[in-house]
């Protein structure tokens, strides 16, 4: 019975060694992020709480926390109030299976990469419960818009997981960031690492894609009637998710905690080092992304979904495979 | 003994979620619940040691179906009470086809497999590899047949929606992108008192 308690403590253990640093990079997240558009913008940033405005967001956290709650009196009051909350445990309990070194992971399990797309597919309800529990047209129409934005990059991003897998033979993401030791997949892959960051860009609501919450023309989409917490709540995961994309992104095509070249000075670095940076590339390319294009209008992202990005990966998946098969290079 | 208990606590949330999904009086809860019938079906799956086949389930009808039917419940303007008075009719149809499904499950544990040749057939090796190592030889024609149901499916509801509408304009994006500047904007130098002259 001690045994089993020891494990569980280990267990929880982990969880927070986790979630933690996961919900501390979403503040330092945010931070960076006003700082980068205000260096496009040729403003200053944030640049008062803290040494260089380094504690805004957490300062933004505490303001947030001490304001009302407001429940609109036509909602759906249960669902109103769990939206929020949905939205958040699915962009944190993906990280169970994240592996940030080829030891350091919560559960090593075979099926790791349909764990996270399907968490991530999951991530729609969150957005399309608040948008209809809030009883209001603006949130119902951000989150009708959602569904279908949501629904039609998944399908892009899992042609792309699909080619990747071909390269690989297994589902588990240690296996994949293994066989990546000699080739980053990005390189040989490049195409589909070009479309999976743009469908993660969709698939987490980023501009120019997000048209769930354009301010332009829906006020705020789906979290209009959120204020205090709960809008926290929606904040706190929309940033989480990048992380997560992110990190799957560096997963699939950048070699995990490999070096880029595996010679002496770099391989001594741990590889939670190179895990990371990369993380933060990935991360300031969606930065980036945001301070340089404008939205794209919707009919246009549909089009590019379903006309541009689904035929192309489809055949990019035949050629994959028939490549592979012809010269004899299939895994096992 | 955990695995036991918690098959019995799976299964009967289950059948709870699926009695709510049919006795809920607002449709969109009525999904919700579905989704989390869903939910404990792939928990039954995973804990069969069908890991795969539980997380497909959960990928297709949790994150495509049941959002699609949400999306479709969600802007239904429905009459909750006429809704429940209609209940009744389909009763016989209900028990039909709870007979066949009840059948089809007798069929399958009683007669057709032994329970033991069952467990080792599943511990044996990598679930989802068995799953690949089957679907392209033995079953490819099954595997074929189904997918071409599902086009046909998918196109047969196209063709029912889709109808041509001349009056409806129409954007064409090849000739939005092929236009330059020139196309659309002129310079003209006008003369002061003249105008414009209409060419």
């Amino acid at each position: 019975m001690t045994s089993l308690s020891f494990e569980l403590t280990i267990g929880i253990l982990k969880i927070f060694s986790f979630v933690v640093p996961v919900l501390v990079s979403v503040a330092l997240l945010v931070y960076l992020e006003r700082k980068v558009l205000g260096a496009v913008q040729l403003r200053k940033g944030p640049n008062v709480v803290g040494p260089f405005g380094i504690l805004q967001s957490f300062a933004d956290v505490l303001k947030l926390l001490t304001k009302e709650n407001l429940l609109p009196s036509s909602s759906n009051k249960f669902l109103f109030i769990f939206a929020p909350m949905l939205t958040l445990i699915l962009s944190l309990i993906a990280w169970a299976v994240i592996p940030i070194s080829s030891t350091y992971v919560i559960a090593n399990i075979n099926i790791g990469i349909l764990y996270l797309f399907a968490v991530s597919s999951f991530g729609v309800y969150g957005v399309i419960i608040a948008g209809w529990a809030s009883n209001s047209k603006y949130p119902f129409l951000g989150a009708l818009r959602s569904a279908a934005q949501m629904i039609s990059y998944e399908v892009s991003i899992g042609f792309v997981i699909i080619t990747v897998l071909i390269c690989v033979g297994s589902l588990n993401l240690i296996d994949i960031v293994e066989s990546q030791k000699n080739m980053w997949f990005a390189i040989p892959l490049l195409p589909m690492f070009v479309i999976f960051i743009i469908s993660a860009l969709a698939e987490t609501n980023r501009l120019p894609f997000d048209l769930p919450e354009d301010e332009a023309t829906l006020v705020a989409g789906f979290f209009t009637e959120y204020s205090s917490i709960s809008f926290g709540l929606f904040f706190l995961a929309e940033y989480a998710n990048m992380i997560l994309m992110s990190s799957l992104t560096v997963i699939l095509f950048l070699g995990g905690w490999y070096p880029p070249i595996d010679i002496f000075p770099l391989n001594v670095i741990p590889g939670i080092f190179w895990f990371v940076i990369k993380v933060f590339l990935i991360l300031f390319v969606f930065l980036w992304v945001r301070a340089t294009f404008p939205r794209y209008r919707y009919d246009q992202l549909m089009r590019l979904g379903w006309k541009i990005f689904l035929p192309f990966t489809l055949i990019w998946v035949v050629i994959t495979s028939a490549f592979l098969f012809y010269f004899g290079l299939l895994p096992n | 003994m955990f695995l036991v208990g918690s098959f019995f606590l799976f299964a009967a949330f289950l059948i709870t979620t699926c009695i709510f999904v049919i006795f809920s009086k607002n449709p969109v809860n009525s999904v919700l619940f579905l989704v989390l019938a869903f939910l404990n079906s792939t928990f039954l799956f995973i804990l069969i040691g069908a890991e795969f086949v539980g997380i497909i389930l959960a990928i297709v009808y949790i994150g495509a179906v049941a959002i699609l039917f949400l999306f479709v419940v969600m802007m239904l303007d429905i009459q909750i009470t006429t809704l429940m008075f209609n209940i009744k009719r389909y009763i016989p149809l209900a028990l039909l086809f709870a007979g066949i499904i009840l059948a089809e499950i007798v069929y399958l544990t009683v007669f057709k497999t032994s329970k033991d040749n069952l467990d080792t057939f599943i511990r044996s090796k990598n679930n989802t590899e068995q799953i690949g190592d089957v679907l392209y030889t033995e079953y490819f024609i099954d595997f074929q047949l189904s997918g071409i149901v599902l086009l046909l499916a998918m196109i047969g509801a196209i063709v029912l929606t889709h109808v041509y509408r001349p009056t409806i304009k129409r954007q064409n994006i090849e000739s939005q992108n092929s236009t330059t500047a020139e196309d659309r904007v002129k310079l003209l130098k006008i003369k002061s008192g003249e105008g414009i002259k209409d060419d």
